[in-house]
C-alpha cells in the first residue's frame, strides 16, 4: 500500500530530481502514486489501462476499486466458461487470460486488482439514461448491491458505484439476453439473471446505469 | 569543397528560418539532393551544440527513423517500448522467438535454420516507397525480389467447380477471354450507333483480340496463357516436342460465381502491390536491426508508459521498468503508441485530442506460419506468391526465399476480413493449426503430411498491440487526420503508421515520422531563432 507520507516524500524527490536532471531517469518507487504492477500482470494494464482504470477503445472495463472476492469469482467464471463463451464475443477476448491462470494465479490476480486504489473523482463516460427514473428502478437492486451501490460480500453482490457505465450497460443487457447468468453452475450469475426482470427494456437499463453513475 | 561548405552553411540558415520543408526544397534547388529517390532525408537541422531532448514512445519504425535522424542532428533521444522487442509490427519470426499473445504465450518451434522464418507483420516492399528503400540502402539492408503475384498459384472457391482449385493463370486467361469476346460482340453490334470511327472500331476489336487472346473470328477458344495440360507426352514439359494441349475452358457462369474477380484478381495491379516487389534478404526485421545497429540512444524495452504530461517546459513521462516507476523529462515527445491503448494511459491531452484518438478503429489481421518439411509447392511449379481461397484462411503464401532448400515456412493463413481474424483468434492455437490444415488441404491435398509445427499471430490479440492497421473512415479522416498531425502545445507529436493514409505499411510509419520531424524542426527553428 502506498502511504500518504511516503507519497509526499516521493513527490518532493521527484521535484528535486526534476530540477537537477534533464533527460535522466529517476528511480522512484510509486512515482506520482502509481502502483508497481507485477511483471507477470503487466498485460492486464495493456487493455484495462493505467491503474486498471478501464479503456473503452478495447472494451476493457475499469477494475480498480473492484473487490478481490468478485475478481476471483469472475476469473473463475471465465476459466470455467461461464463467461466469455457462447455469443459473448467481447468476453471471449478476456477468457484466454483467465484460462491460463491456475488457482494460485487467480488468487494473485485478485489480490493485485484489489491492491490498485479506486480513483476519485469518478468520471461518468457514456451513460445517457434518466437518473431520476433510474433511482426508482434501483430500489430493488439496492436490496443486494446496497443503497449506495457499494456492494455486499455476504450476498455476492459486487460494488457497482464507480464501474465503467458502458460496461454496466452491456453486462445488464447480457444478463437480460441470458448471455450471462445462464451457465450451469453459475449460481451467482443465475441469481442476477433472475433479478434482471426489474429492468424490462433497454431504456430501463440506461436509466438505472445513469443513476448508478451518480452514486460515488 | 569550399563551395559545398558554403552551400551547406546556407542551408542551415534556411533551416533555422523556415524549417525542414524549406531546407528540403532549397537542397533540391541547389542540386544537393539528386532527385528524391537518392536523397538523404535532411529532415532535421543539426543543433550545433544546442541541447534538445526527445522521448520517443513506442519502438516501431516511426520511432526508429526519428531517433536515427534526431541523434545525428545532436538531439538526446530515448525510446521507450512496452513490449519485449524493438520493431513494432515489423516482426520476423524464427526458431525460439517469443510470441506474446494475450492468453496464449508461445515460443516458435521452427527449426533453427536461416531460411526458416516468416514475416509476421510487414512483408512487402514496393519499389516506390521512398523512405523504406532509402533506409534499406543507407543501413545496408540487402533486398531481394518478392513474388507477390504468381500465375502458377491456385484460386479456390467452395462455390466454383465443386471447390476444386484452379490455376491463377487459367482463371485470369479465361475471365479475360470471355469478357473480351463479350465486348467484341457488343462493339460489333453497336458499331453504327457508337461515336467511334470505323478505324477506331477496328482498333478496339484488335485490342480486345489481343486482350483476351481471341481467335480471328473474335471468339475465345482458350489460350496458352492459361497454361498447357502438364506433363507433355513426348517430353516432360508440355509444348516442347508437340503442340501443347489447352485446358478445357472454365464455364463462364461458374467463373462468375467466384469472388476472386471482385478484388483479388486485380490485387497485384494495385498501387502498392504491383510487381516488382522486394523483401530484405533474411527477414524484414533486418531493417529494424539496421536501425538498432546505428542508433546509440537508449532503446528501453519492457517500459510501459503510465502518464504523459505536457508542460510549459517539456513533457514528463512516467513509465514502469524493471519493477520500478520511473520518470523521464524531455523537451519533446514523439508518440507512436497505438491510439486505442494510448487512451488508456494517463495524460493531460485536451478532450478533443482524446476524442480524435478514440475515433480511429483498430484493425484485425491474422497470420499463421507453418513449417513444412518439404517444399512440396515447388514440385507443383509454385515459387513464391499467393494462392487465394474464399475459406477463412483467405491466402496461402509460398516463400520467395530459400528456393529448393529442404524445408520452408508457408503462410497457412493471412486474413484481411476482420471476421476471419476474430474467428481464428478465438480458437486456441492448436485449433487454429487444425483449421488451417483442413482448409489448406482443399488446395494442396497432401498439405497436412508435410506440416511440422506452426506459429499463429493474431495482431489484435498481441500484447501491447491489440490491433493491426488503424481503421479510418472518410468521416474520421475528414474530422481528425489533419488535427492529429499537428503538434500538441509544440511538445507532443503523434506518429506511427496509424497516422498515415497507409496504415499497415512501413512507409506509412516513415511518412508519419517525416511529418512529426518536419513539425518538430519548425518548432525548434522558431525557438532557436527567438532565443
Amino acid at each position: 500500500m502506498v502511504g500518504m507520507k511516503r507519497n509526499t516524500v516521493n513527490m518532493i524527490r521527484i521535484r528535486l530530481l526534476a530540477f537537477a536532471l534533464m533527460m535522466t531517469s529517476a528511480t522512484i518507487a510509486y512515482a506520482n502514486g502509481y502502483t508497481i504492477v507485477p511483471e507477470h500482470f503487466i498485460y492486464c494494464t495493456t487493455c484495462h489501462g493505467v491503474e486498471l482504470q478501464g479503456n473503452q477503445s478495447v472494451d476493457a472495463p475499469r477494475l480498480n476499486g473492484m473487490e478481490d472476492w468478485y475478481v476471483r469469482n469472475q476469473l473463475l467464471g471465465f476459466k470455467r466458461g461461464w463467461r466469455g463463451t457462447h455469443n459473448d464475443l467481447i468476453g471471449m477476448e478476456m477468457r484466454p487470460q483467465a484460462v491460463i491462470l491456475d488457482t494460485d494465479g487467480i488468487e494473485e490476480a485478485a489480490a493485485f486488482v484489489a491492491s490498485v486504489p479506486a480513483r476519485r473523482p469518478y468520471k461518468a463516460e457514456t451513460a445517457v439514461g434518466n437518473a431520476t427514473r433510474g433511482k426508482t428502478l434501483y430500489t430493488t437492486c439496492a436490496a443486494c448491491h446496497g443503497s449506495n451501490a457499494e456492494g455486499n460480500k455476504l450476498l455476492n453482490a459486487p460494488r457497482l458505484a464507480g464501474q465503467s457505465d458502458w460496461y454496466l450497460h452491456r453486462q445488464l443487457q447480457h444478463f437480460r439476453e441470458g448471455i450471462r447468468g445462464s451457465a450451469n453452475g453459475d449460481i451467482n450469475g443465475a441469481q442476477m439473471r433472475a433479478s434482471i426482470a426489474v429492468l424490462p427494456d433497454a431504456e430501463a437499463i440506461a436509466d438505472v446505469v445513469a443513476y448508478i453513475n451518480s452514486l460515488h | 569543397m569550399t563551395h559545398s561548405f558554403t552551400r551547406r552553411k546556407f542551408l542551415h540558415q534556411v533551416g533555422a528560418a523556415g524549417g525542414s520543408a524549406a531546407v528540403y526544397q532549397m537542397a533540391l534547388a541547389l542540386g544537393l539532393m539528386p532527385g528524391k529517390a537518392f536523397g538523404a532525408p535532411q529532415l532535421v537541422a543539426p543543433l550545433n551544440g544546442r541541447k534538445r531532448s526527445v522521448v520517443l514512445l513506442g519502438g516501431g519504425l516511426s520511432s526508429l527513423m526519428s531517433a536515427y535522424e534526431l541523434e545525428r542532428a545532436g538531439y538526446e533521444c530515448t525510446i521507450l517500448e512496452a513490449s519485449h522487442r524493438i520493431g513494432g509490427r515489423n516482426f520476423t519470426v524464427r526458431s525460439g522467438d517469443f510470441i506474446d499473445e494475450m492468453g496464449n504465450p508461445q515460443y516458435c518451434q521452427f527449426d533453427d535454420q536461416p531460411n526458416l522464418y516468416f514475416n509476421a507483420g510487414a512483408a512487402r516492399i514496393p519499389a516506390h516507397h521512398h523512405y523504406l528503400v532509402h533506409y534499406c540502402r543507407t543501413l545496408g539492408v540487402q533486398l531481394e525480389t518478392f513474388t507477390n503475384v504468381n500465375y502458377n498459384a491456385w484460386i479456390q472457391n467452395d462455390a466454383v467447380a465443386g471447390g476444386k482449385p484452379i490455376r491463377y493463370r487459367q482463371f485470369v486467361s479465361d475471365a479475360r477471354g470471355f469478357i473480351a469476346e463479350l465486348s467484341a460482340k457488343g462493339i460489333s453490334a453497336d458499331a453504327f450507333d457508337s461515336n467511334l470511327s470505323a478505324e477506331d472500331v477496328e482498333r478496339v476489336l484488335q485490342f480486345l483480340r489481343n486482350y483476351g487472346d481471341l481467335d480471328p473470328n473474335l471468339l475465345y477458344k482458350g489460350s496458352n496463357r492459361g497454361g498447357y495440360v502438364q506433363p507433355g507426352i513426348k517430353a516432360p514439359t508440355a509444348g516442347m516436342l508437340e503442340h501443347g494441349t489447352l485446358h478445357e475452358r472454365l464455364d463462364f457462369s461458374e467463373l462468375l460465381k467466384s469472388d476472386f474477380w471482385q478484388y483479388r484478381m486485380h490485387f497485384g495491379e494495385s498501387e502498392d502491390q504491383a510487381a516488382a516487389m522486394m523483401q530484405p534478404v533474411g527477414g524484414m526485421d533486418n531493417i529494424v536491426k539496421g536501425f538498432v545497429r546505428n542508433i546509440k540512444s537508449p532503446m528501453v524495452t519492457h517500459a510501459q508508459v503510465k502518464d504523459i504530461r505536457i508542460g510549459e517546459a517539456g513533457v514528463t513521462v512516467v513509465y514502469q521498468h524493471d519493477g520500478q516507476n520511473k520518470e523521464l523529462k524531455a523537451d519533446y515527445c514523439l508518440n507512436s503508441i497505438p491510439k486505442h491503448l494510448l487512451v488508456g494511459i494517463d495524460n493531460n491531452f485536451p478532450a478533443e485530442y482524446i476524442q480524435a484518438l478514440s475515433a480511429i478503429g483498430r484493425g484485425k489481421m491474422f497470420k499463421i506460419g507453418i513449417q513444412m518439411r518439404e517444399r512440396f509447392w515447388e514440385r507443383d511449379n509454385i515459387y513464391g506468391g499467393i494462392s487465394w481461397t474464399n475459406q477463412n484462411v483467405e491466402q496461402l503464401w509460398y516463400p520467395s526465399h530459400g528456393i529448393h532448400s529442404d524445408k520452408g515456412i508457408m503462410l497457412g493463413a493471412y486474413t484481411w476480413n476482420h471476421e476471419n481474424a476474430e474467428f481464428f483468434a478465438r480458437l486456441p492455437p492448436q485449433q487454429r493449426f487444425k483449421v488451417a490444415l483442413q482448409q489448406g488441404e482443399k488446395i494442396h491435398p497432401e498439405y497436412r503430411k508435410y506440416a511440422e509445427n506452426f506459429v499463429s499471430i493474431p495482431w489484435h490479440r498481441m500484447n501491447h498491440h491489440m490491433g493491426c492497421t488503424a481503421q479510418w473512415t472518410p468521416e474520421t479522416r475528414e474530422l481528425y487526420f489533419n488535427y492529429l498531425q499537428q503538434p500538441l502545445a509544440g511538445r507532443h507529436y503523434m506518429m506511427g503508421d496509424q497516422l498515415s493514409y497507409h496504415p499497415g505499411w512501413q512507409e506509412g510509419a516513415f511518412s508519419s515520422a517525416h511529418n512529426a520531424l518536419s513539425e518538430l524542426q519548425k518548432r525548434v527553428s522558431a525557438e532557436l531563432a527567438s532565443a
